[in-house]
């Protein structure tokens, strides 16, 4: 299987790389971890006449974590978030659905920008990510420009990002007092597999009582999914297994999966019922909080 | 547009420097520039992990790195593993613990497992499983692996010999000195340095490359090919359609060659071959495809066998009369009396069972090199062959070229499991294209190819019904089985047969009817697949016995036993058994899963479950009718009595067998293995050998080995009788000596006796040969098929468990006990069951070859096909029953094929066992089970 030919820039600087987009556009393509964009180049799904490899670009590989906030540059491999102890420490859910994507051959040179841009529905990264209220920054030869995570998704393999415009850093705010946030995602063989569905959950507990709830799908829809109803019915009440059965069903209605090799619909959308129930006892006991 | 560029790496602490262009990934620059091909190609998209290799500290995939991505980074290759000549403890390990069979796997194993323990010198299970799951080994060593990772530093100090690891593996007593032990496989040392060549690795001086062109449409008439723009393209040496290829038709068996080299006139799946071109390198070779011009007059096409049998569908082979309504095969056999026995039975069940699309996937993709001598007519194929004489014969057949003419060359092969099993367009192509261009040509597919010529399983349509007395006595048994074919026979005629012949060699029933229908369509042919034919109605069968059993109250276990074959038996349709220890199989694996104890007592969610299974040792009639013995050998004891050359053209794929079959000729010569070379299997070299497939190889080219080296210890025993003037056949041979028993003072060296042999009268050479029994079989229309001069038996038991929430299946454990007669090699007959067991777990629960709209494959690839991992593997208890079959060498015979066979019931009896649910459509998936559980509900 040949790789189409094509023109390799590796610039050094970011405003270099933003430039390169913007001169070819449509016809560049950017490469991190390349472990999708040479299967995208070898399946002939995307035929750039440019790529721009950004391993030479600074500033882009640090993990930093602070009081209030965990930066996470976009070039840090998947393999480094889940052996990083800053990550560990500040935002384990992270680590716990690093370690589910490819192998570790992969996860070696993938890296969670890629995870990101590639926008594919069911990448686990950005679930478990959303539920952590991440914010993304990216960078434009016209400037920065900062959004929550959920708002770069449109489409399957679409984002928001420009042909100019590169995402830099994944930022995770410090998480709430009593709160806790669980990944929970379902695949059709022990390792190595995409996700069938996918489930994020993060419980904020005030005294007994659910005071936030923030469940997102993934595989399930052609981005990853806030699931606002199921959310809206946990908040105020307390965590109880009639409430979190209801709140699942409310999340399986909720989702917009496909039919496709891996599962039909009906077994999504069961699926996200049976994952979002599991996430939700997990991320309230790690919140402090029991289930009645 | 693109321009080359230098790039430097350390490679095996080597600064090297190489031309790239952008494109180019670090896989091939290891493999083509630097000649590294320990780094192994088998998917070029990260799913398989054999070309792991170390960058930088971390197991990277080479073939997802660019090149330019990897300047200045530092590399770990296979080839640089070793110090000094001294192999890493780790690559001692995985060879003392047989963690390798095709080997193809092996080198990016090693390497992760090296990432691993250098960062962890005690990894737990659990670290092993993460570490390795990106490593896919198709032969399924994985429990072996484990083991061999777990227990590197025992090989930290010490040096490396062929002696069995430990007695721990021996199931069986014998007195003898080589077979029976667990001796170090003879391809380990090459296969876990890299430096075994598989036939993508060479590299012939002048060498170009081929690729094919296929179909876009499932059905259609060539109109036009216009290749003009192609061979007009720079380093296109030729390009050829289905014009410039013989009229001949080729195929497997005779009364079906329904194959051209390239099609002719019409197209009868997506994928088939149109066209081919020769080019200087593989990248031009493909881009020379997108400008052939293809004009089609597309056709109704047909993907269901139930619809192509229907009148009026489309007909796959229009031209050819014989196949009216698609109707490739038909099998109609009536054993006994039905009726009467159906009338005779207490209880009748009746179920539809529907199979899946299991694709063999070994690891390493097919690949061909021809070349052309300048001498004559000779020419010279390298294949990665099961069997390299029959493709001797269909290439003399289909050019006309004496088989004299044609050497065959087997490098080591990665695997076949049945998809290498028959001749391929790419060897054909490869012929064309290299007396065409004068130079050798390399054709190899990529995976996506390799689904596409397919040739795995066929998928069945079973409908089985048994018939039994109250205590479970089978009375009769009634299979119709529809086979959808695909759009060429392949093997196709065999398996409509193999899929009804093997069903009464396991249990003894008097009345048997079979209808077995084989059908094309407009898809992928099918072949044959380990088992072949045998494993769904196997499934089938096994399953419904379970359901009689619950009906009637019996254990599983019963019915089982109730109705077990025997020994010295003819079955209802023919077939001898002559060994036959499957009741001791059974009653070991009930007694070691502790069944008496589990089923029906696990908790909700566990289950426990039984599956039964057997195979041929080999087929008793080879696939064109030839007046030549099935195996044959020849030894050569070297000059100085010290060694000893197999020359076999039997063929390694991983099973074992030159380890084997080295072992043989060991113990009756009375040598030590270690003084045995296997010859490489090179047509030149060696005699005929059919091959490996039907599990043929242990029992037939072992009858030939060991009566070559009697030949030879003949010869010699006539020299030292001579010499010490005594009756030869008062002359025993053992450990390297010569001896009269009783008298020590009399030995002889072996090698001293063969100096003077050599000194008298030449080289001392032995040759054996070896064909089955004559006239196997009842006589009737297909009887030969399902002969052979002995069969296989195997119990083995399941335990699942089953999440009830999401229908996600994990075997957790395997307890298998097999009646292979004397198990030559226990490492390697271990390494087949854990092997067979994994394959058959990955083929009930998760691998089908998924047929999109218009016969477009929608997973030909490892990652929309999943085929089980290292995390996927159950622990598994295997053993042998004690077992004689006087028709194999030193009482062996097959374990191959036969351990795959009770995969698929056992898993599927447990997973009822574990949640009431009887799936009776393979694979039995997540989605299946829930199915089951909400109609159960309701």
């Amino acid at each position: 299987m040949r790789i189409p030919d094509f023109a390799y820039h590796r610039p050094a600087t970011l405003a270099e790389a933003c430039n390169l987009g913007r001169t070819y556009g449509d016809q560049a393509r950017f490469l991190a971890g390349g472990t999708e964009v040479l299967v995208d180049l070898r399946q002939k799904r995307c035929v750039p006449e440019h790529v721009i490899a950004l391993g030479s670009v600074p500033d882009l590989n640090h993990i930093r974590a602070d009081e209030d906030l965990l930066r996470i540059g976009s070039m840090v491999k998947l393999e480094e978030i889940a052996e990083s102890a800053a990550v560990k420490r500040f935002f384990p859910a992270l680590c716990e659905a690093v370690v589910h994507i490819g192998s570790v051959q992969i996860r070696s040179r993938a890296t969670i920008g890629g995870n990101f841009c590639g926008a594919v529905p069911c990448a686990d990264t950005p679930p478990v990510c959303i539920a952590g209220d991440a914010a993304l920054r990216l960078v434009g030869v016209d400037g920065e420009r900062t959004l929550p995570a959920q708002e770069f998704f449109q489409a399957p393999r679409q984002s928001v990002l420009d042909p100019d415009e590169l995402l830099v850093e994944i930022l995770l705010p410090r998480q709430p007092e009593s709160s806790g946030v669980s990944y929970q995602r379902f695949s059709l063989r022990s390792g190595s597999a995409l996700a069938v569905a996918s489930v994020a959950a993060r419980i904020v507990l005030e005294g007994p009582s659910i005071a936030a709830a923030t469940v997102v799908l993934g595989a399930v829809a052609p981005i990853p999914l806030p699931a606002l109803q199921c959310a809206r019915l946990l908040e105020g009440q307390r965590p109880s297994a009639e409430l979190f059965s209801s709140a699942a069903e409310r999340a399986a209605a909720e989702a917009q999966p496909i039919s496709d090799i891996r599962g039909s619909e009906a077994f999504r959308r069961e699926l996200v019922q049976v994952l979002t129930s599991r996430s939700l006892r997990e991320a309230t006991a790690r919140a402090g909080g029991g289930v009645q | 547009m693109s321009v080359a560029s230098l790039v430097s790496l350390t490679v095996n602490g080597q600064m090297r420097t190489v031309a790239v262009q952008p494109g180019t990934t670090l896989q091939r620059v290891l493999r083509d520039d630097l000649g590294l091909t320990g780094t192994k190609n088998g998917c070029e998209i990260g799913d398989c992990g054999a070309c792991t290799v170390i960058m930088d500290g971390r197991p990277v995939t080479a073939c997802l790195v660019l090149a330019a991505e990897a300047a200045g980074s530092e590399i770990t290759t296979i080839e640089g593993l070793a110090q000094h000549g001294e192999l890493h403890p780790l690559q001692k390990s995985f060879i003392k613990h047989g963690a390798m069979q095709c080997g193809f796997c092996t080198p990016g194993m090693i390497l992760g497992a090296k990432v691993l323990i250098d960062r962890n010198p005690d990894p737990t299970r659990a670290e092993i499983l993460t570490a390795l799951g990106g490593n896919l080994c198709r032969c399924g060593s994985y429990t072996r692996i484990i083991r061999a990772v777990q227990g590197w530093k025992e090989f930290s100090d010490v040096g490396l010999d062929t002696a069995p690891r430990g007695d721990d593996e021996r199931d069986q007593v014998r007195d003898l000195s080589v077979v029976s032990h667990g001796v170090t496989r003879y391809d380990a040392p090459d296969k876990v340095t890299g430096r075994a060549k598989y036939t993508a690795d060479f590299q012939l001086p002048g060498m170009v490359y081929g690729k094919i062109l296929r179909s876009p449409i499932p059905h259609g008439i060539i109109l036009r090919i216009d290749t003009r723009r192609a061979r007009e393209l720079p380093g296109v040496l030729a390009v050829i359609t289905g014009a410039d290829v013989p009229e001949t038709r080729y195929g497997v068996s005779p009364a079906r060659y329904d194959e051209h080299v390239l099609a002719k006139e019409r197209v009868r799946y997506v994928g088939d071959e149109v066209a081919a071109v020769a080019a200087l390198d593989e990248a031009t070779a493909e881009r020379a495809l997108d400008l052939i011009d293809v004009e089609y007059e597309a056709l109704p096409a047909v993907f269901d066998p139930a619809a192509a049998v229907q009148p009026g569908a489309p007909l796959v082979h229009p031209e050819n009369p014989r196949y009216a309504n698609n109707i490739n095969t038909r099998v109609e056999w009536d054993f006994g009396d039905v009726e009467q026995g159906f009338a005779a039975a207490d209880h009748i069940r009746e179920q539809r069972f529907v199979g899946n699309r299991p694709y063999q996937n070994p690891i390493e993709p097919h690949a061909a090199i021809a070349r052309w001598e300048h001498h004559g007519e000779r020419l010279t194929v390298w294949s990665s062959t099961q069997t390299p004489h029959y493709l001797q014969h269909m290439i003399s057949r289909v050019f006309d070229i004496p088989m004299g003419n044609i050497r065959v060359i087997r490098p080591a092969v990665g695997g076949g499991f049945g998809g290498k099993a028959e001749t391929t367009p790419l060897e054909l192509c490869s012929v064309i294209l290299a007396r065409m261009t004068g130079r050798p040509v390399m054709m190899q597919y990529s995976r996506e190819e390799m689904y596409y010529h397919f040739r795995g399983r066929h998928k069945l349509y079973m409908d089985l019904k048994i018939g039994v007395k109250r205590d479970g006595t089978i009375t009769a048994v009634q299979s119709r089985v529809y086979l959808d074919g695909g759009a060429y026979t392949s093997f196709g005629v065999i398996t409509a047969y193999y899929a009804g012949a093997m069903l009464p060699t396991l249990y003894k029933f008097p009345n048997y009817k079979y209808d077995g229908c084989r059908v094309y369509t407009n898809l992928p042919a099918s072949g044959a697949m380990r088992g072949h034919g045998v494993p769904q109605p196997r499934f089938a069968f096994e399953s419904l016995l379970d359901m009689i059993a619950e009906d009637l109250g019996l254990d599983p276990f019963e019915i089982r036993l109730r109705n077990a074959m025997e020994p010295n038996t003819r079955t209802c349709n023919g077939l001898d058994i002559s060994s036959c220890e499957f009741t001791a199989t059974l009653e070991r694996a009930r007694d070691e899963s502790d069944w008496r104890n589990k089923k029906g007592r696990l908790p909700p969610g566990r289950g426990i479950g039984v599956g039964c299974g057997g195979f041929v040792s080999g087929a008793g009639y080879p696939i064109y009718r030839s007046e030549f013995p099935h195996s044959n050998a020849i030894i050569r004891v070297h000059e100085d009595g010290r060694a000893v050359s197999l020359h076999i053209l039997a063929s390694e794929i991983g099973q074992g067998s030159d380890t084997v079959l080295a072992q043989i000729a060991a113990e009756e010569l009375g040598i030590p293995y270690d003084c045995v070379w296997v010859v490489e299997c090179d047509s030149v070299l060696s005699p005929l050998d059919l091959g490996s497939y039907s599990s043929r190889v242990t029992l037939m080219a072992g009858n030939a080995v060991r009566m070559a080296a009697a030949d030879v210890k003949a010869k010699l025993l006539a020299v030292v009788a001579r010499q010490l003037d005594r009756d030869p056949a008062g002359l025993e041979v053992a450990d390297g000596r010569i001896f009269v028993p009783g008298d020590p003072a009399t030995a002889v060296g072996w090698d001293e006796a063969a100096r003077t042999a050599f000194g008298q009268s030449g080289p001392l050479v032995g040759t054996g040969y070896y064909s089955p029994p004559e006239a196997l079989g009842g006589g009737f229309k297909g009887s030969t098929v399902g002969t052979s001069p002995a069969y296989s038996f195997s119990t083995a038991v399941c335990e699942v468990s089953v999440d009830l929430e999401t229908g996600y299946v994990r075997v957790e454990r395997f307890v298998d006990f097999s009646d292979a007669g004397t198990v030559v090699n226990p490492v390697t007959f271990h390494g087949q069951v854990e092997g067979g067991i994994i394959m058959g777990l990955g083929e009930t629960l998760l691998e089908d070859t998924v047929i999109g709209p218009n016969g477009v494959i929608t997973n030909p690839d490892l990652h929309g096909y999943l085929v089980p991992t290292i995390g996927d593997a159950p622990e598994i208890r295997s053993a042998a029953v004690e077992s004689y079959e006087p028709r194999g060498p030193f009482g062996a015979k097959e374990i191959g094929e036969g351990c795959l066979l009770p995969v698929l019931g056992a898993i599927g009896n447990a997973i009822y066992d574990a949640c009431g649910v009887r799936v009776t459509e393979l694979p039995i998936t997540p989605e299946r089970i829930l199915l089951g559980l909400k109609n159960r509900k309701a």
